[in-house]
């Protein structure tokens, strides 16, 4: 049974995916359930589907089986456009790789999720958001400007700056160093818990899992423990 | 504040239009061809009607043939304006060395010309040139008769019985473009002295026509239609053209109009081939674009959101392409006008001509309406799972954006068949590129395929080159149709030219006569036949000579109905327009070709018979029985048809359209024509031989008119080769469009074979196999493609012997081939140029 107030709820999640030498299962029955302004992490080997839970977690990818239910909706039953409406201003993704418009100023980047929720002010929402990470006086900078870190916390803030309800981080240290790594973790689990959006975490780095409320583990597209 | 797609959109553009050159210069390409060729023919056109007067001559002329004006009729065109009237025959002239030259010989009387200036070299004015001299009359002689006869300024000559005196080198006549194409070099001199000269006598070959200047501020319509009725009035059974200045070289105009039609087809099948181009530049943007659109979605945008942001930079390059094109096409034409307005043969006003710029712009914004909008379904549906899985792409189904594409695709053809002289010609040539650019298209993929089969039995270079070609972003798939269409185009153009201009200078004169001799009186026959054989120097035989009665006649209706020529297809309507020739042969002769009804018996002597040829029968749909009202040397009589026949019109043998039982004709004086199968020397001998015996009798040198035709067929193909070449142009934008998509991903695969030990040389190799493979592909199956095309237009249209310039078409393949292959290595050497550790740590 759901809890009708979870932001996020998986009942018998399986995805299996095409390659050349034959379908893959990638998830086999996954249940997975955050409660509000939860912060869960999902470790597990690499390879074990992590990536792919947060995939069919936030609309991105249908599962082959089971049900999924973000914020309350039910995604079987909404297309692609009714699933993009859904994440818009409530629901928001943070990328190993980033994943920063590359023809867009930070400014335009952080700015761009709250035009497309036709926000008004969301020039300067996104300023006072790069502020806060540090990045005001990086407002016109490109992408390929920028540092890693510097990328990242711009992704921090455009997937904070609508105050969402959950938040989907996908190795979001993977890619940096051990300092910037660490500003990274604070400046998310702060903001997270600023906003009060419930955090899914998937990591390998065992400290960073450590910060947060739960730990769920993941093993060959099975959820093993903390589900 | 701006939408947020605009917004959007505009952010996009400002990292530059850099991706989309290939794009931008494919649709400028088929635009500027477009529209060059519309603004040349529109210059044509302007130039034509602004000097119309100047070109008819005047404002209104009358032409009719072997007949000369009555006083009646002299007196209705008097009435309307000052006129000035011309008679042209054709007839022999003979220099005091005895040499001789078929020429066109044409009286005018003063105050000729009513319009326009006549340009002589030797003479200050016309009337000066003219002047007799003793016994001779003044003449003005093109140069190349001058250079045929050894004569010069101030020579004596005779034309027929007429002695003349060259005073003048007639350089141009004003009116020269209404009058038509000349067997020989024009003689100008006083009407009275063509009169004189015996060569205006009824049922000679000759024409007269009178030019009439309207009074200052006359109504042109009202006064035809005055002329016209008083015409018909005064001479009811009078067979004449009447025509006014706003039509003074209709056949002109309609190969200006056709021209331009067959040039712009070509540059619509170079817009067809880039539009290839078109769509791999967007794909190829779009797929570089695949992450941020997934992006996009994660943030919640909607598939129109997205569909928007590119369909607004898409429609802002189309725009931006279009205009290129526009500038290009519309500036080359006044460029090349003002490098070569004076050697022009046709009067052309070159200008901005708004109409021909809009026609171009249309075909260039539905071509890339219709080859863009596909990859935009993808980018809309492109699921935001390909942050995770690059490989995955939006399906393409049946959505607004595809309906879109159909419906530019349909107009596109629409718009070209509706602005074409002949709507059916252009369907079928739009099904035809269509047909073939989708064959193409699936023989390029079938190429991919095999190369992915044959990649096992081979090594190194050659395997990774099949390899590529097998790939998901393979060349031959996109290069192969549009190299393809261009090598097919180009093809068609070389094998259709190398056909005709075989039949003109090979083939015509194995087959068809080399002599043609005309004016000849009955009584004169046996005697002239003697001499002829005197000159060949050998006797004559059936298949070699043959002489026959002739008269020239016109249909004047069709079982008992007056003729409505509007219902007859243009390609057979030449029976019915124009004067035709006939004969009164009784046996049937050999070979005479009748498949359906019969030759009359040698000694019928019933109700008139005629059998006419196929071409004839099919214009207005003639049967076996049905009958015919001719007007013949005046006179109008009905006949019925005994039989339809088939005629090679290039060969040797009595081939009139129509041919009557004699005794249709009795009574009338017919006159002979005959014609002779020579050598030069022959022909050379011949034609000095007669000029003793039989001045009067024309020498028409076919060998020469087929010279004069193949060299105006040459001038013509020039042109449409150089078209043809646009599109090929297109087929190798298409191909570096291709290779640009690619050169990432190259630079990464080179890197990798580098990494692996691959030499410089291999690397090379494998890519010059791959394109090369691609040129060879598209060489082929174009020439393919050109073979079909050109067949049916040589053997069906024109009916010509068929002929195939395997030099010309192997340069193709081996072109279509190399330019690939070089394309390739280029590729190559860009991936090469890169340094292997920096670009494999930028995935």
């Amino acid at each position: 049974m759901f809890d009708a107030d979870a932001p996020l709820a998986l009942l018998g999640v399986c995805l299996t995916l095409p390659s050349a030498a034959g379908p893959v299962e990638i998830l086999r029955g996954v249940d997975f359930t955050v409660a509000k302004g939860e912060r869960v992490a999902v470790v597990g080997p690499s390879g074990c589907g992590k990536s792919s839970l947060i995939a069919v977690a936030a609309g991105l990818e249908h599962p082959t089986r089971g049900e999924v239910r973000l914020l309350g909706q039910d995604l079987a039953r909404i297309g692609e456009d009714g699933r993009a409406r859904l994440r818009r201003g409530r629901v928001s993704l943070v990328f190993q790789s980033f994943h920063l418009l590359p023809n867009m100023t930070a400014e335009e980047n952080v700015s761009t999720p709250l035009e497309i929720a036709g926000e008004a002010g969301a020039t300067g929402t996104a300023r006072d958001w790069l502020a806060r990470v540090g990045l005001g006086s990086r407002l016109r900078h490109y992408p390929h400007q920028m540092s890693g870190g510097e990328q990242q916390r711009v992704a921090l803030a455009r997937a904070l700056a609508a105050r969402p309800e959950l938040l989907f981080a996908d190795e979001p240290t993977g890619n940096l160093d051990a300092a910037n790594a660490a500003v990274v973790a604070d400046m998310m689990f702060d903001l997270v818990g600023e906003v009060g959006a419930a955090l899914v975490l998937v990591t390998h780095d065992a400290a960073l899992a450590a910060r947060a409320d739960r730990v769920a583990r993941m093993f060959d597209g099975r959820m093993l423990q903390g589900a | 504040m701006a939408p947020l797609s605009l917004r959007f959109a505009a952010r996009e553009l400002r990292s530059g239009v850099r991706g989309f050159r290939i794009f931008l210069a494919c649709l400028a390409l088929g635009v500027a061809a477009i529209a060059a060729a519309g603004s040349v023919a529109e210059a044509f056109r302007q130039g034509l009607s602004s000097q119309a007067r100047e070109i008819l001559g005047g404002d209104l002329a009358v032409t009719q043939r072997q007949t000369a004006f009555t006083q009646a009729e002299q007196a209705i065109f008097e009435k309307a304006g000052v006129v000035a009237y011309a008679a042209s025959a054709e007839a022999m002239a003979q220099a005091p060395s005895g040499e001789r030259r078929l020429v066109e010989l044409r009286g005018v009387s003063e105050p000729y010309p009513l319009a326009g200036k006549v340009e002589l070299e030797g003479a200050l004015s016309l009337s000066k040139a003219l002047a007799p001299d003793g016994d001779a009359a003044g003449a003005a002689v093109e140069r190349p008769l001058l250079d045929r006869l050894g004569l010069k300024i101030g020579d004596r000559f005779m034309v027929g019985n007429l002695p003349l005196v060259i005073r003048a080198v007639l350089v141009s006549e004003p009116d020269r473009l209404s009058r038509g194409f000349a067997l020989g070099p024009r003689v100008l001199t006083r009407l009275s002295v063509v009169q004189a000269g015996g060569l205006l006598e009824p049922g000679l070959p000759f024409g007269v026509t009178v030019r009439v200047a309207l009074p200052p501020g006359a109504d042109l319509p009202a006064a035809k239609a005055a002329m016209e009725s008083a015409l018909t009035r005064a001479e009811p059974d009078m067979s004449y053209r009447l025509t006014d200045r706003s039509d003074a070289a209709p056949g002109l105009r309609r190969l200006i109009g056709e021209l331009e039609y067959f040039l712009g087809f070509i540059g619509l099948a170079s817009l067809v081939a880039g539009g290839l181009g078109v769509f791999g530049a967007v794909s190829a943007h779009l797929e570089a674009r695949k992450p941020s659109i997934a992006i996009l979605k994660a943030l919640g945008a909607e598939g129109g959101l997205i569909r928007d942001i590119y369909l607004i930079q898409l429609g802002l390059l189309a725009l931006l392409g279009v205009t290129i094109g526009l500038a290009v096409g519309a500036t080359a034409p006044l460029i090349l006008g003002a490098m070569i307005k004076d050697s022009l043969p046709i009067p052309a006003l070159f200008a901005l001509y708004p109409w021909p710029l809009a026609k171009a712009g249309a075909f260039g914004l539905l071509a890339a309406a219709a080859f863009s909008l596909t990859p935009l379904a993808r980018a809309r549906a492109t699921p935001p799972a390909a942050l995770f899985r690059r490989q995955l792409g939006g399906r393409i189904g049946l959505g607004a954006e595809t309906l879109a594409a159909g419906v530019a695709a349909i107009g596109l053809a629409a718009l070209a068949v509706v602005t074409a002289p002949t709507p059916l010609a252009a369907a079928i040539m739009i099904a035809g590129v269509m047909m073939g650019f989708g064959l193409l298209w699936m023989l390029g993929a079938g190429g991919a395929a095999l190369a992915g089969r044959l990649r096992g039995a081979t090594r190194g270079a050659c395997r990774i080159g099949l390899a590529n070609l097998a790939g998901p972003g393979s060349a031959a798939r996109t290069a192969t149709p549009a190299i393809g269409l261009g090598v097919a185009l180009l093809s068609a153009v070389v094998l259709i030219q190398s056909s005709l201009l075989t039949q003109v200078l090979q083939v015509a004169p194995r087959t068809a006569p080399a002599l043609v001799f005309s004016g000849l009186s009955a009584s004169q026959g046996p005697g002239f036949d003697a001499a002829l054989a005197a000159a060949f120097g050998r006797s004559l035989t059936a298949e070699t000579y043959l002489r026959a009665p002739f008269a020239s006649g016109r249909i004047v209706s069709v079982r008992g109905l007056a003729l409505d020529r509007a219902r007859i297809d243009p390609a057979d309507r030449w029976a019915y327009d124009n004067d035709i020739s006939l004969s009164a042969i009784g046996p049937e002769p050999a070979k005479s070709g009748v498949f359906e009804g019969r030759w009359w018996k040698s000694d019928y002597a019933g109700p008139p018979l005629a059998v006419v040829t196929r071409e004839v029968a099919k214009g207005a749909n003639l049967k076996v029985g049905d009958s015919l009202t001719l007007e013949v040397l005046g006179r109008r009589f009905d006949v019925r048809i005994a039989a339809v026949r088939k005629v090679d019109f290039a060969g040797f043998g009595a081939n009139f359209p129509i041919v009557l039982d004699p005794a249709a004709l009795e009574g009338a004086d017919l006159r002979n024509v005959a014609i002779a199968k020579a050598t030069p020397a022959e022909e050379r001998r011949a034609t000095l031989a007669l000029g003793r015996n039989f001045p009067g009798v024309n020498v028409i040198s076919v060998r020469e008119a087929l010279g004069a035709a193949a060299e105006l067929f040459d001038r013509l193909s020039l042109a449409i080769r150089g078209a043809a070449a646009v599109a090929g142009l297109a087929g190798l934008l298409v191909l570096a469009g291709a290779i640009a998509a690619r050169a990432q991903a190259r630079a990464k695969e080179a890197a990798v074979l580098k990494v692996l030990g691959a030499s410089t040389g291999q690397i090379l190799g494998a890519y010059a196999v791959e394109y090369g493979a691609v040129g060879l592909i598209a060489g082929v199956a174009g020439v393919a493609f050109g073979y079909a095309a050109a067949w049916p237009v040589v053997v069906v249209v024109f009916q010509a012997t068929w002929s195939v310039d395997w030099a010309g078409v192997g340069a193709l393949i081996l072109g279509a081939a190399l330019l690939a292959a070089a394309g390739g290595l280029m590729a190559a050497l860009q991936a090469l140029a890169k340094r292997p550790a920096p670009t494999l740590r930028s995935e």
